[in-house]
């Protein structure tokens, strides 16, 4: 695939994609029976509706008191609406179970920086394999290919093990670091670099006198800027999702990510006493999936589109 | 937390690992190779560090034994045979097969019915209907037990209320008999739109031609559907079964979240995970906690070699 087609194909994407695709193949051809058209639509807007309808009771519960959550029409709003103070019980303490916005803020952090840290990992690396014929480099490459099939969440009990022994338990790096390591960003990056980042391009900055990082940085980098969003959005999405390793690694509850945080929460809200923990918990559920949706709504040919097209032209 | 590992199929389906390709020397060949292994040193590195040493270490403890008299001492495989002679942990096996034996291919034939009628273009609306499939995608696995949990709590959630008022009695989803039941509910709400996506990329790949020419023939939608086009994407099919089947085995989030609404239908070992989990963390038994984890790695390393074998037996994979 030429860089050229490549842009090409980004310009069309984010254009907005027409119901018949001028490629596609009339539904009429078909010589299907009335009335089949209407019929699976009906059958997938049920589909739709099944999925929907936790995320609408979410929204809508949000707006409740405790009490309401359980006594009124779950898809229904009741009065008192309670949606600015439940938001604002998100800031306190109300269980003794920690406070929500500090996690948060932990899983911003985590994200964040296991986002960057492994976009800019995965490029290098990427790079290497892509433009760069050094000895042993096939055999690492196949190392890290097999090690793609492996599982995150069996590593973690491993990991957990490892910083029992060195002191890394409760170490916010503990967390960030492993998040770091993507087999995934690597085959992207070095199968977006191959397609998109001519080799004569590099040899002639080469010319010019610019040095290895330098092209890198300066020739290689700006050429693979949608491949750079991807897997920044995957491990972002990743972090941010991840439940098993920050359960298993962090024991105080100032450390916790949001996963971690809701679920001490759950815990407290169905067996605990502590009043209110129930709308602080629905609402907490609200705001941290939000962020994801909203980035997902935004950036979905990156999602899918950039990312699986990606992965075709390999 | 199945997300990380299913996020890796996004670039997967399609495209099987590409070796890299023995080109012919490009120009300025004759230019030094080793700042390559100086690009990929860091990344290869932090994968030595958090990937490869903790899975050596779990080997190495899951054959010691460590006492608070005596230190640490070697055991040999004798927490494999309390972990494998334990029964709680073969319950636990048990659920997560039958599990996976019928979650996996509801989910992809659910999954396989929309990418195709989508990709056919005989559903009005289709975009839309994709976007909300896939949205589930960016919940966390907690997020959707806990949502869950409200919709189905006995007596209260509005999903029992509803079996109610249509005569169906009082549904318990969280009886010992139907929380397994309820939690493939769960999965299948959280990965049908996943698996739908890559099944509808791929379907996508197809050549229209293909297409054309079996309408010209006077092929059904349904023949099309299943006797053309099925066949086409069966690695992409092969590779979710895979995928899924792992995250099937590695069942957590979901079970634990539930246990916390309801804390006896979800035991000590309710899947291979849980009883890692509650063995190491829980009680302190790193030792026997990692002999479980090794035992469970086997087995999805079994699995990852026969979805391989299986691959490569159909040329796609090199």
């Amino acid at each position: 695939m030429s860089p050229r087609r490549n842009t090409e194909r980004r310009a069309t994407a984010s254009t907005r994609e027409p119901r018949r695709r001028p490629g596609g193949i009339s539904p009429r051809l078909y010589g299907l029976p009335r009335g089949t058209t209407t019929l699976l639509t009906l059958i997938s807007a049920a589909f739709a509706l099944f999925i929907l309808a936790p995320l609408v009771w979410l929204l809508i519960n949000s707006t409740k008191t405790q009490v309401n959550v359980y006594v009124t029409p779950g898809f229904w709003f009741a009065r008192p609406f309670r949606l600015f103070q439940n938001l604002a019980d998100l800031g306190r303490n109300v269980s003794g179970a920690g406070v929500y916005l500090r996690w948060l803020g932990n899983t911003l952090l985590y994200a964040g920086i296991a986002g960057i840290g492994s976009t800019i990992l995965s490029a290098m690396a990427g790079y290497g394999f892509s433009r760069y014929r050094f000895r042993g480099a096939n055999s690492i490459f196949y190392l890290v290919m097999s090690t793609l099939l492996v599982p995150v969440s069996a590593i973690s009990l491993p990991l957990f093990l490892v910083y029992a022994k060195v002191g890394l338990v409760n170490s916010i790096w503990g967390m960030i670091l492993p998040s770091m390591v993507s087999p995934v960003g690597i085959y992207l990056m070095r199968t977006y670099i191959d397609a998109s980042v001519p080799r004569d391009l590099l040899d002639a900055a080469r010319l010019d006198g610019a040095g290895e990082l330098r092209v890198f940085v300066r020739i290689a980098l700006p050429l693979t800027v949608p491949g750079l969003v991807t897997v920044l959005l995957l491990t972002v999405v990743t972090v941010w999702n991840n439940y098993f390793l920050p359960l298993v690694i962090f024991s105080r509850n100032s450390l916790y990510p949001l996963t971690v945080g809701l679920s001490a929460l759950s815990q407290g809200a169905e067996t605990g006493t502590k009043a209110n923990m129930v709308p602080v918990l629905i609402t907490g559920g609200l705001v941290t999936i939000l962020p994801l949706i909203v980035l997902f709504l935004l950036l979905e040919r990156y999602f899918r589109g950039g990312a699986l097209q990606g992965s075709m032209t390999g | 937390m199945k997300t990380a590992q299913r996020a890796s199929a996004l670039h997967e389906p399609a495209s099987p690992v590409v070796p890299p390709r023995r080109t012919r020397p490009a120009r300025g060949s004759r230019r030094s190779q080793w700042p390559g292994a100086v690009f990929i040193t860091p990344h290869m590195l932090a994968l030595a560090l958090f990937m490869i040493v903790p899975t050596v270490y779990a080997v190495y403890d899951s054959l010691h034994r460590t006492r608070l008299i005596g230190g640490t001492t070697y055991s040999g495989l004798a927490n494999y045979r309390t972990v494998l002679s334990s029964s709680q942990f073969w319950d636990g096996v048990q659920r997560v097969l039958l599990f996976g034996v019928i979650q996996v291919p509801v989910t992809i034939a659910i999954a396989f019915f929309f990418a195709a009628i989508f990709d056919a273009g005989v559903v009005k609306f289709d975009r839309f209907f994709r976007t909300v499939f896939f949205m589930p995608f960016a919940v966390p696995g907690v997020v959707a037990a806990m949502m869950w949990s409200f919709l189905l709590l006995p007596h209260f959630g509005p999903y029992p209320q509803l079996l109610k008022a249509v005569g169906l009695g009082d549904v318990d989803f969280f009886s010992s008999g139907l929380i397994t039941p309820t939690i493939i509910l769960i999965v299948i709400w959280e990965w049908t739109g996943y698996n739908m996506t890559i099944l509808y990329t791929s379907l996508k790949a197809i050549p229209r031609e293909v297409t054309e020419a079996a309408i010209t023939d006077g092929a059904r939608l349904s023949t099309i559907i299943l006797r053309l086009k099925l066949p086409m994407v069966r690695p992409a099919i092969i590779m979710l079964l895979f995928l899924n089947t792992v995250g099937a085995l590695q069942l957590f989030t979901e079970p634990s979240i539930l246990a916390a609404f309801q804390p006896q239908a979800v035991s000590f070992g309710f899947t291979p995970t849980l009883f890692v989990y509650n063995t190491a963390v829980g009680s302190g038994d790193y030792n026997l906690g990692a002999a479980a984890a090794v035992i469970l790695a086997l087995l999805i390393g079994v699995l990852s070699l026969a979805a391989f074998a299986v691959r490569r037996r159909n040329g796609e994979f090199r």
